[in-house]
Protein backbone atom coordinates (compact mmCIF):
# COMPACT_ATOMS: atom_id res chain seq x y z
CA UNK A 1 0.00 0.00 0.00
CA UNK A 2 1.59 3.40 -0.86
CA UNK A 3 1.46 6.81 -0.67
CA UNK A 4 0.37 8.10 -3.75
CA UNK A 5 -2.94 9.58 -3.85
CA UNK A 6 -3.65 10.02 -7.49
CA UNK A 7 -6.89 8.56 -8.35
CA UNK A 8 -7.54 7.70 -12.46
CA UNK A 9 -9.84 10.44 -14.14
CA UNK A 10 -13.63 9.61 -13.45
CA UNK A 11 -14.03 10.34 -17.08
CA UNK A 12 -12.33 11.72 -20.61
CA UNK A 13 -12.34 15.53 -20.58
CA UNK A 14 -10.27 16.95 -23.89
CA UNK A 15 -10.21 20.30 -22.19
CA UNK A 16 -6.66 22.03 -21.41
CA UNK A 17 -6.26 22.45 -17.78
CA UNK A 18 -5.11 25.08 -16.04
CA UNK A 19 -1.71 24.81 -14.33
CA UNK A 20 -0.02 25.88 -11.03
CA UNK A 21 1.85 29.61 -11.96
CA UNK A 22 4.48 28.30 -10.45
CA UNK A 23 4.51 25.08 -13.04
CA UNK A 24 3.96 26.95 -15.67
CA UNK A 25 7.08 29.62 -14.83
CA UNK A 26 9.27 26.00 -14.06
CA UNK A 27 8.38 24.72 -17.55
CA UNK A 28 8.90 28.03 -19.39
CA UNK A 29 12.40 28.34 -17.75
CA UNK A 30 13.23 24.76 -18.07
CA UNK A 31 11.40 23.01 -21.28
CA UNK A 32 14.11 24.52 -23.46
CA UNK A 33 16.88 22.93 -21.78
CA UNK A 34 15.16 19.99 -20.91
CA UNK A 35 15.00 19.55 -24.46
CA UNK A 36 18.44 20.47 -25.08
CA UNK A 37 20.19 17.92 -23.42
CA UNK A 38 17.69 14.98 -24.42
CA UNK A 39 18.76 16.46 -28.05
CA UNK A 40 22.09 16.61 -27.05
CA UNK A 41 21.76 12.65 -26.43
CA UNK A 42 19.21 11.43 -29.11
CA UNK A 43 20.00 14.40 -32.35
CA UNK A 44 16.19 13.90 -32.74
CA UNK A 45 14.60 17.15 -32.07
CA UNK A 46 11.18 15.61 -32.38
CA UNK A 47 12.05 12.62 -30.14
CA UNK A 48 14.05 15.01 -27.63
CA UNK A 49 10.89 17.00 -27.30
CA UNK A 50 8.24 13.76 -26.47
CA UNK A 51 11.10 12.75 -23.80
CA UNK A 52 10.91 16.25 -22.14
CA UNK A 53 7.02 16.21 -22.15
CA UNK A 54 7.66 12.98 -20.22
CA UNK A 55 10.04 14.09 -18.02
CA UNK A 56 7.72 17.02 -17.46
CA UNK A 57 4.47 14.94 -16.72
CA UNK A 58 6.51 12.65 -14.47
CA UNK A 59 7.62 15.39 -12.39
CA UNK A 60 4.31 17.41 -12.46
CA UNK A 61 2.80 14.62 -10.90
CA UNK A 62 4.98 13.44 -7.90
CA UNK A 63 6.75 16.87 -7.45
CA UNK A 64 5.95 20.36 -6.62
CA UNK A 65 6.89 23.00 -8.87
CA UNK A 66 8.99 24.53 -6.49
CA UNK A 67 10.87 22.30 -4.82
CA UNK A 68 14.60 23.41 -4.42
CA UNK A 69 15.48 20.61 -6.26
CA UNK A 70 13.25 20.80 -9.55
CA UNK A 71 15.84 21.77 -11.99
CA UNK A 72 18.14 19.29 -11.06
CA UNK A 73 15.49 16.66 -11.00
CA UNK A 74 14.75 17.87 -14.76
CA UNK A 75 17.96 17.40 -15.79
CA UNK A 76 18.94 14.39 -14.46
CA UNK A 77 15.21 12.75 -15.86
CA UNK A 78 16.31 14.20 -18.80
CA UNK A 79 19.40 12.83 -19.26
CA UNK A 80 18.66 9.32 -17.96
CA UNK A 81 15.14 9.42 -20.12
CA UNK A 82 16.86 10.19 -23.33
CA UNK A 83 19.57 7.32 -22.55
CA UNK A 84 16.53 5.30 -22.05
CA UNK A 85 15.29 6.02 -25.46
CA UNK A 86 18.62 5.97 -27.19
CA UNK A 87 19.30 2.22 -25.77
CA UNK A 88 15.53 1.18 -27.10
CA UNK A 89 16.07 3.10 -30.56
CA UNK A 90 19.31 1.17 -30.73
CA UNK A 91 17.40 -2.63 -30.00
CA UNK A 92 15.02 -1.47 -32.20
CA UNK A 93 17.64 -0.74 -35.00
CA UNK A 94 19.28 -3.97 -34.27
CA UNK A 95 15.87 -5.55 -35.11
CA UNK A 96 15.36 -4.04 -37.86
CA UNK A 97 18.95 -4.62 -39.32
CA UNK A 98 18.60 -8.34 -38.88
CA UNK A 99 15.10 -8.29 -40.74
CA UNK A 100 16.04 -6.38 -43.89
CA UNK A 101 17.87 -7.73 -46.87
CA UNK A 102 21.36 -5.86 -47.06
CA UNK A 103 21.54 -3.47 -49.87
CA UNK A 104 23.88 -4.11 -52.61
CA UNK A 105 25.30 -0.63 -52.09
CA UNK A 106 24.88 3.01 -50.55
CA UNK A 107 22.42 5.13 -52.19
CA UNK A 108 24.23 6.52 -54.73
CA UNK A 109 22.01 9.87 -54.44
CA UNK A 110 23.10 10.60 -51.14
CA UNK A 111 26.59 12.92 -51.06
CA UNK A 112 29.14 11.10 -49.27
CA UNK A 113 29.78 13.87 -46.90
CA UNK A 114 26.98 13.03 -45.70
CA UNK A 115 26.97 9.33 -45.40
CA UNK A 116 29.93 10.37 -43.76
CA UNK A 117 28.35 12.75 -41.39
CA UNK A 118 25.48 11.05 -40.44
CA UNK A 119 27.43 7.68 -39.84
CA UNK A 120 29.76 9.60 -37.64
CA UNK A 121 26.64 10.83 -35.92
CA UNK A 122 25.09 7.48 -35.43
CA UNK A 123 28.60 6.20 -34.11
CA UNK A 124 28.72 9.00 -31.57
CA UNK A 125 25.00 7.99 -29.99
CA UNK A 126 25.74 4.41 -30.21
CA UNK A 127 29.22 5.31 -27.83
CA UNK A 128 26.74 7.15 -25.65
CA UNK A 129 24.49 4.48 -25.29
CA UNK A 130 27.40 1.92 -24.61
CA UNK A 131 29.04 4.25 -21.95
CA UNK A 132 28.07 4.25 -18.20
CA UNK A 133 24.79 5.87 -17.22
CA UNK A 134 26.90 8.35 -14.93
CA UNK A 135 29.52 9.02 -17.82
CA UNK A 136 27.10 9.77 -20.78
CA UNK A 137 25.36 11.86 -18.63
CA UNK A 138 27.77 14.05 -17.46
CA UNK A 139 29.02 14.56 -21.04
CA UNK A 140 25.49 15.62 -22.00
CA UNK A 141 24.66 17.75 -19.20
CA UNK A 142 28.55 19.43 -20.10
CA UNK A 143 27.95 19.85 -23.51
CA UNK A 144 24.52 21.15 -22.91
CA UNK A 145 26.17 23.78 -21.43
CA UNK A 146 25.38 22.83 -17.49
CA UNK A 147 27.67 24.95 -15.16
CA UNK A 148 29.84 22.36 -13.03
CA UNK A 149 27.40 23.16 -10.06
CA UNK A 150 24.15 22.25 -11.88
CA UNK A 151 26.03 19.25 -12.91
CA UNK A 152 26.77 18.24 -9.17
CA UNK A 153 22.54 19.08 -7.87
CA UNK A 154 21.52 16.76 -11.35
CA UNK A 155 23.63 13.66 -10.83
CA UNK A 156 24.76 13.92 -6.64
CA UNK A 157 27.85 14.47 -6.54
CA UNK A 158 30.20 16.99 -5.06
CA UNK A 159 30.67 19.90 -6.79
CA UNK A 160 34.33 19.36 -6.42
CA UNK A 161 33.95 15.75 -8.09
CA UNK A 162 32.27 17.10 -11.33
CA UNK A 163 36.19 17.94 -12.95
CA UNK A 164 37.52 14.28 -12.23
CA UNK A 165 34.60 12.40 -13.37
CA UNK A 166 34.34 15.17 -16.56
CA UNK A 167 37.71 13.82 -17.50
CA UNK A 168 37.09 10.14 -17.28
CA UNK A 169 34.05 10.43 -18.90
CA UNK A 170 35.72 12.04 -21.40
CA UNK A 171 38.69 9.84 -21.94
CA UNK A 172 36.01 6.75 -21.77
CA UNK A 173 34.32 8.51 -24.51
CA UNK A 174 37.24 8.77 -26.66
CA UNK A 175 38.17 5.28 -25.81
CA UNK A 176 34.61 4.13 -26.79
CA UNK A 177 35.28 6.03 -30.19
CA UNK A 178 38.52 5.28 -31.04
CA UNK B 1 41.54 21.52 -31.92
CA UNK B 2 41.78 20.06 -28.12
CA UNK B 3 39.88 17.47 -26.67
CA UNK B 4 37.36 19.35 -24.99
CA UNK B 5 36.51 20.62 -28.79
CA UNK B 6 36.55 17.33 -29.96
CA UNK B 7 34.38 15.67 -28.03
CA UNK B 8 32.34 18.98 -28.34
CA UNK B 9 32.15 18.56 -32.35
CA UNK B 10 31.40 15.07 -32.01
CA UNK B 11 28.63 16.19 -29.40
CA UNK B 12 27.49 19.07 -31.43
CA UNK B 13 23.40 18.77 -32.54
CA UNK B 14 20.67 21.13 -34.71
CA UNK B 15 20.02 23.09 -31.70
CA UNK B 16 16.68 23.93 -33.51
CA UNK B 17 14.54 26.59 -31.30
CA UNK B 18 11.52 24.97 -29.53
CA UNK B 19 8.30 26.02 -29.21
CA UNK B 20 7.73 26.34 -25.95
CA UNK B 21 4.63 27.91 -25.53
CA UNK B 22 3.13 24.87 -27.78
CA UNK B 23 5.02 22.05 -25.67
CA UNK B 24 3.02 24.33 -22.91
CA UNK B 25 -0.46 23.65 -24.49
CA UNK B 26 0.15 20.06 -25.30
CA UNK B 27 1.14 19.53 -21.77
CA UNK B 28 -1.87 21.00 -20.80
CA UNK B 29 -4.18 19.34 -22.52
CA UNK B 30 -2.89 15.83 -21.76
CA UNK B 31 -3.18 16.92 -17.81
CA UNK B 32 -6.62 17.76 -18.62
CA UNK B 33 -7.55 14.52 -20.72
CA UNK B 34 -5.74 12.69 -17.79
CA UNK B 35 -7.15 14.16 -14.89
CA UNK B 36 -3.54 14.46 -12.94
CA UNK B 37 -3.67 16.78 -10.30
CA UNK B 38 -0.61 18.21 -9.47
CA UNK B 39 1.30 18.50 -6.01
CA UNK B 40 0.44 21.67 -3.95
CA UNK B 41 0.90 22.74 -0.39
CA UNK B 42 4.17 23.63 0.02
CA UNK B 43 5.68 22.01 3.13
CA UNK B 44 3.94 18.88 2.39
CA UNK B 45 4.40 18.34 -1.02
CA UNK B 46 8.09 18.45 -0.21
CA UNK B 47 8.01 15.73 2.10
CA UNK B 48 5.53 13.46 -0.22
CA UNK B 49 7.77 14.17 -2.97
CA UNK B 50 10.99 12.96 -1.40
CA UNK B 51 8.82 9.94 0.25
CA UNK B 52 7.83 9.10 -3.24
CA UNK B 53 10.51 9.53 -5.09
CA UNK B 54 12.72 7.40 -2.66
CA UNK B 55 9.94 4.95 -1.73
CA UNK B 56 10.26 2.37 -4.89
CA UNK B 57 13.90 2.03 -3.65
CA UNK B 58 13.68 2.59 -0.58
CA UNK B 59 10.78 0.13 0.06
CA UNK B 60 12.51 -2.36 -2.50
CA UNK B 61 15.47 -2.55 -0.61
CA UNK B 62 13.88 -2.43 3.33
CA UNK B 63 11.40 -5.09 2.32
CA UNK B 64 13.04 -7.59 1.00
CA UNK B 65 15.84 -7.20 3.24
CA UNK B 66 13.76 -7.14 6.23
CA UNK B 67 12.05 -10.41 5.31
CA UNK B 68 14.66 -12.55 5.21
CA UNK B 69 14.79 -13.76 9.08
CA UNK B 70 12.60 -16.85 7.97
CA UNK B 71 15.21 -19.82 6.56
CA UNK B 72 14.15 -22.27 4.52
CA UNK B 73 15.00 -25.30 2.39
CA UNK B 74 16.20 -24.80 -0.65
CA UNK B 75 14.35 -25.41 -3.84
CA UNK B 76 11.27 -24.93 -2.50
CA UNK B 77 8.55 -22.28 -2.03
CA UNK B 78 8.87 -20.36 1.26
CA UNK B 79 6.58 -17.47 2.64
CA UNK B 80 9.45 -15.57 4.23
CA UNK B 81 7.74 -11.88 4.78
CA UNK B 82 4.01 -11.48 5.69
CA UNK B 83 3.78 -8.33 7.58
CA UNK B 84 1.12 -8.70 10.85
CA UNK B 85 2.78 -5.14 12.01
CA UNK B 86 4.59 -1.82 11.17
CA UNK B 87 7.14 0.12 12.33
CA UNK B 88 9.23 3.38 11.39
CA UNK B 89 12.91 2.92 9.48
CA UNK B 90 14.62 6.22 9.59
CA UNK B 91 16.00 7.30 6.65
CA UNK B 92 18.72 9.79 6.37
CA UNK B 93 18.88 12.48 4.02
CA UNK B 94 21.76 11.17 2.37
CA UNK B 95 19.82 7.75 2.04
CA UNK B 96 16.63 9.81 0.24
CA UNK B 97 19.29 11.90 -2.27
CA UNK B 98 20.97 8.29 -2.71
CA UNK B 99 18.00 6.39 -3.39
CA UNK B 100 16.11 9.12 -5.28
CA UNK B 101 18.49 10.39 -7.39
CA UNK B 102 19.36 7.04 -8.45
CA UNK B 103 15.65 6.36 -9.86
CA UNK B 104 14.99 10.03 -11.31
CA UNK B 105 13.35 9.89 -14.33
CA UNK B 106 13.44 5.72 -13.92
CA UNK B 107 10.48 3.31 -13.30
CA UNK B 108 10.11 0.93 -11.12
CA UNK B 109 11.33 -1.93 -12.73
CA UNK B 110 14.50 -0.10 -14.13
CA UNK B 111 15.24 0.90 -10.70
CA UNK B 112 15.06 -2.71 -9.47
CA UNK B 113 16.67 -3.80 -12.68
CA UNK B 114 20.20 -2.68 -10.86
CA UNK B 115 19.87 -5.87 -8.95
CA UNK B 116 18.01 -8.30 -11.47
CA UNK B 117 14.71 -8.75 -13.41
CA UNK B 118 11.25 -6.85 -12.24
CA UNK B 119 8.64 -8.22 -13.92
CA UNK B 120 4.52 -7.88 -12.91
CA UNK B 121 2.83 -11.08 -13.54
CA UNK B 122 -0.49 -9.05 -12.77
CA UNK B 123 0.36 -5.24 -12.82
CA UNK B 124 -1.97 -2.96 -10.62
CA UNK B 125 -4.63 -1.62 -12.52
CA UNK B 126 -6.20 1.64 -10.38
CA UNK B 127 -10.29 2.52 -10.83
CA UNK B 128 -12.29 4.46 -9.94
CA UNK B 129 -15.73 3.40 -8.56
CA UNK B 130 -18.54 5.68 -7.16
CA UNK B 131 -19.84 3.88 -4.09
CA UNK B 132 -18.50 2.09 -0.98
CA UNK B 133 -20.28 -1.00 -1.73
CA UNK B 134 -18.56 -0.91 -5.13
CA UNK B 135 -15.66 -0.81 -3.79
CA UNK B 136 -16.03 -3.18 -1.46
CA UNK B 137 -17.37 -5.36 -4.32
CA UNK B 138 -14.29 -4.79 -6.54
CA UNK B 139 -11.62 -5.49 -3.82
CA UNK B 140 -13.58 -8.77 -2.20
CA UNK B 141 -13.48 -7.49 1.07
CA UNK B 142 -15.31 -5.21 3.30
CA UNK B 143 -13.91 -1.79 3.13
CA UNK B 144 -13.91 -0.18 6.89
CA UNK B 145 -14.84 4.51 6.22
CA UNK B 146 -14.15 6.17 9.06
CA UNK B 147 -17.34 6.87 10.68
CA UNK B 148 -16.69 10.90 11.93
CA UNK B 149 -14.71 12.83 10.27
CA UNK B 150 -12.63 16.48 11.42
CA UNK B 151 -13.63 19.49 11.14
CA UNK B 152 -12.04 20.66 7.49
CA UNK B 153 -12.57 17.35 5.90
CA UNK B 154 -16.51 17.32 4.37
CA UNK B 155 -17.76 16.07 1.07
CA UNK B 156 -18.18 12.72 -0.50
CA UNK B 157 -15.06 10.72 -1.06
CA UNK B 158 -13.77 9.78 -4.35
CA UNK B 159 -13.30 5.73 -4.29
CA UNK B 160 -10.09 3.79 -6.10
CA UNK B 161 -9.88 0.13 -6.13
CA UNK B 162 -6.54 -1.63 -7.19
CA UNK B 163 -6.49 -5.17 -8.26
CA UNK B 164 -4.73 -7.79 -6.67
CA UNK B 165 -0.97 -7.43 -8.29
CA UNK B 166 2.04 -9.90 -8.30
CA UNK B 167 5.34 -9.47 -9.23
CA UNK B 168 8.24 -12.01 -9.64
CA UNK B 169 12.07 -10.51 -8.92
CA UNK B 170 14.77 -12.46 -10.28
CA UNK B 171 18.52 -11.52 -8.98
CA UNK B 172 20.77 -11.24 -11.33
CA UNK B 173 25.08 -11.04 -10.49
CA UNK B 174 25.38 -9.68 -14.01
CA UNK B 175 22.75 -7.01 -13.18
CA UNK B 176 24.07 -6.13 -10.05
CA UNK B 177 27.68 -5.95 -11.62
CA UNK B 178 26.84 -3.36 -14.83
CA UNK B 179 25.27 -1.47 -12.05
CA UNK B 180 28.08 -1.26 -10.16
CA UNK B 181 30.12 -0.30 -13.10
CA UNK B 182 27.61 2.29 -14.46
CA UNK B 183 27.88 3.88 -11.11
CA UNK B 184 31.51 3.90 -10.66
CA UNK B 185 31.05 1.86 -7.63
CA UNK B 186 32.03 -0.94 -5.39
CA UNK B 187 29.78 -3.49 -5.26
CA UNK B 188 30.42 -6.72 -3.34
CA UNK B 189 29.58 -9.88 -5.44
CA UNK B 190 26.13 -11.84 -5.47
CA UNK B 191 26.74 -14.85 -4.36
CA UNK B 192 26.14 -17.48 -6.46
CA UNK B 193 23.47 -19.54 -4.63
CA UNK B 194 21.94 -15.83 -4.67
CA UNK B 195 22.21 -15.45 -8.50
CA UNK B 196 19.41 -16.36 -10.26
CA UNK B 197 17.23 -16.81 -7.36
CA UNK B 198 13.19 -15.52 -7.22
CA UNK B 199 11.51 -13.56 -5.02
CA UNK B 200 7.51 -13.83 -5.81
CA UNK B 201 5.78 -10.65 -3.86
CA UNK B 202 2.20 -10.44 -3.95
CA UNK B 203 -0.18 -7.09 -2.85
CA UNK B 204 -3.42 -5.99 -2.75
CA UNK B 205 -6.45 -5.70 -3.55
CA UNK B 206 -6.91 -2.35 -2.48
CA UNK B 207 -9.08 0.47 -2.01
CA UNK B 208 -8.74 3.90 -1.24
CA UNK B 209 -10.83 7.06 -0.02
CA UNK B 210 -10.10 9.94 -0.57
CA UNK B 211 -11.44 13.81 0.46
CA UNK B 212 -11.28 17.06 -0.97
CA UNK B 213 -10.83 15.86 -4.39
CA UNK B 214 -13.23 17.64 -6.74
CA UNK B 215 -15.26 15.06 -8.19
CA UNK B 216 -14.43 16.51 -11.60
CA UNK B 217 -12.03 15.07 -14.40
CA UNK B 218 -10.80 18.73 -14.85
CA UNK B 219 -9.25 19.75 -11.10
CA UNK B 220 -8.76 23.23 -10.82
CA UNK B 221 -5.52 24.78 -9.36
CA UNK B 222 -5.26 24.75 -5.60
CA UNK B 223 -8.21 22.19 -5.02
CA UNK B 224 -5.69 19.51 -5.84
CA UNK B 225 -4.50 18.60 -2.18
CA UNK B 226 -6.91 16.21 -0.60
CA UNK B 227 -7.91 16.86 3.01
CA UNK B 228 -7.81 13.00 3.64
CA UNK B 229 -6.75 9.73 2.49
CA UNK B 230 -7.88 6.40 3.71
CA UNK B 231 -6.59 3.08 2.45
CA UNK B 232 -7.16 -0.83 3.01
CA UNK B 233 -5.59 -3.26 1.19
CA UNK B 234 -4.79 -7.07 1.88
CA UNK B 235 -1.36 -7.09 3.52
CA UNK B 236 1.39 -8.01 0.63
CA UNK B 237 2.89 -11.42 0.77
CA UNK B 238 6.83 -12.52 -0.15
CA UNK B 239 7.64 -15.62 -1.09
CA UNK B 240 10.82 -17.24 -2.40
CA UNK B 241 12.27 -20.38 -4.13
CA UNK B 242 15.02 -20.61 -1.59
CA UNK B 243 18.15 -18.32 -1.02
CA UNK B 244 20.55 -18.41 1.96
CA UNK B 245 18.73 -15.86 4.22
CA UNK B 246 21.84 -14.31 6.13
CA UNK B 247 23.99 -13.89 2.97
CA UNK B 248 21.26 -11.87 1.15
CA UNK B 249 20.37 -9.83 3.72
CA UNK B 250 24.20 -8.98 4.71
CA UNK B 251 24.78 -8.67 0.43
CA UNK B 252 21.37 -6.04 0.09
CA UNK B 253 22.27 -4.22 3.19
CA UNK B 254 26.01 -3.65 2.23
CA UNK B 255 24.77 -2.15 -1.17
CA UNK B 256 26.52 1.23 -1.95
CA UNK B 257 23.16 4.04 -1.06
CA UNK B 258 21.98 1.96 2.33
CA UNK B 259 23.87 3.67 5.41
CA UNK B 260 24.92 2.01 8.23
CA UNK B 261 21.97 3.50 10.59
CA UNK B 262 19.25 2.41 7.67
CA UNK B 263 20.95 -1.31 8.13
CA UNK B 264 21.11 -1.27 11.61
CA UNK B 265 17.78 -0.48 12.19
CA UNK B 266 16.64 -2.61 9.66
CA UNK B 267 18.71 -5.21 11.77
CA UNK B 268 17.30 -4.25 15.05
CA UNK B 269 13.62 -5.45 13.63
CA UNK B 270 13.28 -8.28 16.27
CA UNK B 271 10.48 -10.42 14.08
CA UNK B 272 11.73 -9.49 10.28
CA UNK B 273 9.18 -11.77 8.58
CA UNK B 274 5.88 -10.05 10.12
CA UNK B 275 6.92 -6.54 10.15
CA UNK B 276 6.63 -4.03 7.67
CA UNK B 277 9.38 -1.43 7.81
CA UNK B 278 8.22 1.78 6.76
CA UNK B 279 10.49 4.36 5.45
CA UNK B 280 10.54 7.57 7.39
CA UNK B 281 12.68 10.51 6.40
CA UNK B 282 14.84 11.44 9.39
CA UNK B 283 15.35 14.85 9.04
CA UNK B 284 11.80 15.75 7.65
CA UNK B 285 9.43 13.24 9.82
CA UNK B 286 8.64 11.88 13.21
CA UNK B 287 7.53 8.93 13.94
CA UNK B 288 6.40 6.75 17.09
CA UNK B 289 4.06 3.83 17.71
CA UNK B 290 0.85 4.51 18.76
CA UNK B 291 -1.88 2.08 19.69
CA UNK B 292 -4.90 1.95 16.67
CA UNK B 293 -7.75 0.23 16.81
CA UNK B 294 -6.58 -2.21 19.84
CA UNK B 295 -3.16 -2.94 17.80
CA UNK B 296 0.27 -1.50 17.73
CA UNK B 297 0.33 0.93 14.83
CA UNK B 298 2.75 3.41 13.49
CA UNK B 299 2.10 7.41 13.79
CA UNK B 300 4.38 9.31 11.03
CA UNK B 301 4.36 13.11 11.20
CA UNK B 302 6.28 16.02 9.35
CA UNK B 303 8.13 18.45 11.51
CA UNK B 304 5.88 21.48 10.16
CA UNK B 305 3.18 19.56 12.37
CA UNK B 306 0.75 19.80 9.31
CA UNK B 307 0.42 16.35 8.13
CA UNK B 308 -0.23 13.09 9.51
CA UNK B 309 0.17 9.39 8.51
CA UNK B 310 -1.28 6.41 10.62
CA UNK B 311 -0.53 3.11 9.82
CA UNK B 312 -1.54 -0.49 10.90
CA UNK B 313 -1.76 -4.29 10.54
CA UNK B 314 -4.95 -5.93 11.44
CA UNK B 315 -6.76 -9.27 10.91
CA UNK B 316 -4.69 -9.58 7.54
CA UNK B 317 -5.03 -6.06 6.56
CA UNK B 318 -3.24 -3.09 5.91
CA UNK B 319 -4.81 0.15 6.85
CA UNK B 320 -3.26 3.89 6.49
CA UNK B 321 -5.20 7.25 6.94
CA UNK B 322 -3.31 10.59 5.61
CA UNK B 323 -4.20 13.93 6.11
CA UNK B 324 -3.68 17.41 6.73
CA UNK B 325 -3.97 16.75 10.58
CA UNK B 326 -2.89 16.58 14.07
CA UNK B 327 -1.87 13.12 15.29
CA UNK B 328 -4.93 13.05 17.34
CA UNK B 329 -7.47 13.81 14.61
CA UNK B 330 -5.56 11.34 12.58
CA UNK B 331 -6.12 8.52 15.90
CA UNK B 332 -9.34 9.54 16.02
CA UNK B 333 -10.52 9.11 12.03
CA UNK B 334 -8.29 5.58 12.37
CA UNK B 335 -10.50 4.43 15.77
CA UNK B 336 -13.58 5.36 13.96
CA UNK B 337 -13.35 2.84 10.94
CA UNK B 338 -15.72 0.60 10.98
Amino acid sequence: MGLSVTLPASGHDSRATALPIAFERLFRTEYGRVVGIANRILNDTAEAEDVAQEVFFSFYRTHAADASYASAWLHAAAAHSALNALRARARRDRREAADAVAPDAADPADPAARVVAAETRDEVRAVLARLPERSAALLALRYSGLSYAEIAAALDVRASSVGTLLRRAEEAFRRELA
Amino acid sequence: MNDQENIEHALAVDDAPVDTEGALARFRARVGREGVLPVSAAPRRRIAARWLQALAAAAAIVLVASGLALSGAADSILKIFEPKSVVGVPLTQGDLNTLGQACAGLELEQCLGAYGTFAWDTPPQPKEVTTLAAASSAAGFSVKTPSSLPIGVTGQPRYGVINKSSATFTFSADATQRTAAKQSRTTPPLPANIDGSKLFITGGPAVVQIWGVPQSSSPTVGSGMPTLVVGQAKSPVVSSDGVTVPELQSYLLAQPGVSPQLAAAIRAISDPASTLPVPVPAELAVSHQVTVQGVSGLFIGDNTGIASAILWQKDGMMFEVIGALTERQALDVANSMK
